[in-house]
Parts: structure tokens; C-alpha cells; sequence
């Protein structure tokens, strides 16, 4: 005999797996409920083709047995401890995670130019030097691509959880928008204590521009460079729901 | 006034209990406990084939089960079975079942709690 088909209905899993989602179930709750599905469905449709039935009276047997759409969603949407952190707790999941993520690598970042200044620049007064060698180079360029690629790639997971979990646009937004406040307004300083080879220290500032300019021009450099950052960070997110849009609008 | 313990739904439970009832005998996939709880029950418990997995994954996340999965005749399964959590979880449901079967037994039979529900 032929071995059945374990595949639910397209039109079932589908419907399913959106319903479930947008009530907040976790992604992996629903990709294992789907796939035990689809093996339960294979094996009652092969029990009713056992008791006599043809192939197609087996189909609409065991998607009977099975049960309804809104009795297998209601099922499982019942069940909170199946749902999602980021539906549970979204102020945590989308509020102090991607900041504790972003102060985790910037520790990290800068750790790497204070351990490279000490290690290859032992005389500067300051790390940010131009021209050093290319062992150094490497070191200091993996340290300012973690600080700089930490904000955009924390910026794209948020889409992507929010995307998965098929969220509207606020808590991503409310998300981004202070990590990309805190990107634009941070400003990474070095000085040396003032003894002879002293200590080097380096440190995090927040400030709407730069010294340099007056207040109003550094807030409105810092707003444009915000919603520039932003859009960045939100683009993956944006093109999903365009994409949403149009697979509805079809 | 102390607090009294209510059954708003008599079957809550239910599903639990029989569930980690038959996974402390034998691990089983889904597919399987729907069968068996038929089958044992004689037809009288009938649960819904497709809502036995919401139940089962509750169970997991509780802590009462774990599953891996296994290929059985080609075919990938998840084999579901009891954790020592969930045989605390079924001695604590089964007494409560038992008590509450025996006060309804009782009931109907109208003995002592009989006097009440007329």
C-alpha cells in the first residue's frame, strides 16, 4: 500500500498558522502543532481507507476527525503558556532586551579599543589615530564594525520576531526608536590620566550633536540621521508587511 | 470567610489526567493516545483527535512531559512520556478526581450530600 500523505490542506495550514500567530502562540508551538497535524491526519486517513473507504471519502473522514478549524485554533490559543514572550511580555522583549543587547555589544566595542589602544598604541594620548599598522587596523575596524553593525542587526531582529510572531507596527517602532536615539546621540571619548604613561579611559557620552555646533543645528543633524537610522533598522520589517499587503491584495 | 474550592467545568482536567495517566505506562505519539483513551475509555471519553496536541505541548512546557522524536516504519514521530513533575502532577489530579467522583457518587445515591439537592 502506498504510504499516505502527511500534508494538511494548504488552505487549512495556512489559514491555521496565521490564526494561531496573530493570537500570539509561539512560532515553534506552531510549526510542531502543524507538522503532529498533518502526521495525526495522514494516520486517520489511512485508518478510514483500512475500514473500506476510498481515498476521497477517507480525506473528508479524517478531516472531520481531525476537527474544525476554530475547535483546533481555540485549542491551542487557550493555552497561554504556549504563547509567545514577545506577546506575553512585549514591553521586555521589545523594551530592555534589544537595549541590554545593544549595551552588551557596545562593551564589547569598546573594550576592543581600550585593549587596542593598550596593546598597539602604548604612547598615544589617544586611540584614534589614522595610521597604524595592519594588525592594529583589523583590531580597531572589528571593534567599530560591532558598534556600528550592533544597532542595525539588534534593529533587523526586531522586525524579524515581529514579522514571525505577525505583529502590527507599534512595538517594533517603539522599539527602534530609542536605539536609534541612543545611536545618534552616543559619542565614544578616550583620555589619559595626566601622569607620564597614565591610564587610558574610555567612555560613553550622549549629546545632540557635537560641540562644535549650536544646539539647533545639532538637534536637527541628530533628527535627520534618526530617521534615516530608523528606516534602516525598520526596512526589513516594512518590506514583510508590503509584502503581506500585496499576497492579501492578490 | 475561608475560601471554597469550586468545579466550575467538571471535565477541566480531564485530558490532563488521562493523558499522563497512560504516558507513565508507555511513551506514545498523538495519534496513539487519542486511540488508546478511546479504546480504554470504551468510547465513553471522546476527545478531540486534532485538540489532544495543544494539550500535550501545555503538558511539555509545564514540565509534566518531555518528547524526542523517532522514525517508526519511515515515518518521523514525537514520542511523548512522563517526567517525575508530571507523576506528582497525576497523583495530585487522580486524588482530586477520586474526591470528587465519590462526592458525586454520593450525591446520586443520596446519602449524606442526597439531602442537599432536594
Amino acid at each position: 500500500m502506498a504510504q499516505p500523505s502527511n500534508e494538511l490542506r494548504p488552505e487549512l495550514r495556512l489559514a491555521l498558522r496565521e490564526r494561531l500567530l496573530q493570537a500570539g502562540v509561539a512560532p515553534r508551538h506552531v510549526r510542531r502543532y502543524l507538522a503532529e497535524l498533518a502526521d495525526h491526519l495522514a494516520d486517520l486517513r489511512a485508518e478510514e481507507e483500512r475500514a473500506g473507504r476510498s481515498p476521497a471519502d477517507a480525506e473528508s473522514a479524517a478531516l472531520i476527525r481531525l476537527g474544525g478549524m476554530e475547535e483546533l485554533a481555540r485549542a491551542m490559543t487557550e493555552k497561554r503558556q504556549l504563547q509567545s514572550w514577545c506577546v506575553r511580555v512585549p514591553w521586555a522583549t521589545f523594551g530592555l532586551a534589544p537595549l541590554f543587547l545593544l549595551a552588551g555589544a557596545w562593551s564589547v566595542a569598546l573594550f576592543i579599543l581600550w585593549s587596542g589602544w593598550k596593546i598597539f598604541l602604548p604612547g598615544a594620548d589617544t586611540p584614534f589615530i589614522p595610521q597604524v599598522d595592519e594588525v592594529a587596523n583589523l583590531y580597531f575596524q572589528a571593534g567599530r564594525a560591532l558598534y556600528f553593525g550592533a544597532p542595525i542587526l539588534i534593529g533587523w531582529g526586531i522586525g524579524l520576531v515581529a514579522a514571525r510572531q505577525r505583529l502590527k507596527a507599534f512595538w517594533p517602532i517603539a522599539s527602534l526608536v530609542p536605539i536609534a536615539l541612543l545611536v545618534v546621540t552616543a559619542q565614544v571619548r578616550a583620555s589619559r590620566s595626566e601622569v607620564p604613561g597614565g591610564i587610558g579611559h574610555i567612555s560613553l557620552k550622549f549629546a545632540w550633536g557635537s560641540s562644535a555646533q549650536s544646539f539647533s543645528v545639532g538637534l536637527y543633524h541628530t533628527l535627520v540621521v534618526l530617521s534615516l537610522l530608523v528606516l534602516v533598522m525598520v526596512l526589513p520589517y516594512l518590506v514583510w508587511r508590503l509584502q503581506r499587503a500585496l499576497v492579501r491584495s492578490a | 470567610m475561608a475560601g471554597r474550592e469550586t468545579n466550575p467545568n467538571f471535565m477541566n482536567g480531564v485530558p490532563e489526567l488521562l493523558i499522563l495517566r497512560l504516558l507513565q505506562q508507555d511513551e506514545m505519539y498523538g495519534y496513539e493516545i487519542v486511540q488508546a483513551i478511546h479504546t480504554r475509555s470504551e468510547a465513553v471519553i471522546a476527545v478531540g483527535e486534532g485538540v489532544v496536541y495543544p494539550v500535550l505541548h501545555g503538558l511539555e512546557r509545564d514540565g509534566a512531559l518531555k518528547s524526542r522524536r523517532k522514525t517508526v516504519n519511515g515515518r518521523s514521530r514525537i514520542y511523548y512520556s512522563v517526567t517525575r513533575a508530571g507523576s506528582r502532577r497525576l497523583a495530585g489530579l487522580s486524588e482530586a478526581w477520586t474526591n470528587l467522583a465519590a462526592a458525586i457518587q454520593g450525591m446520586l445515591a443520596g446519602g449524606q450530600h442526597g439531602a442537599a439537592i432536594k
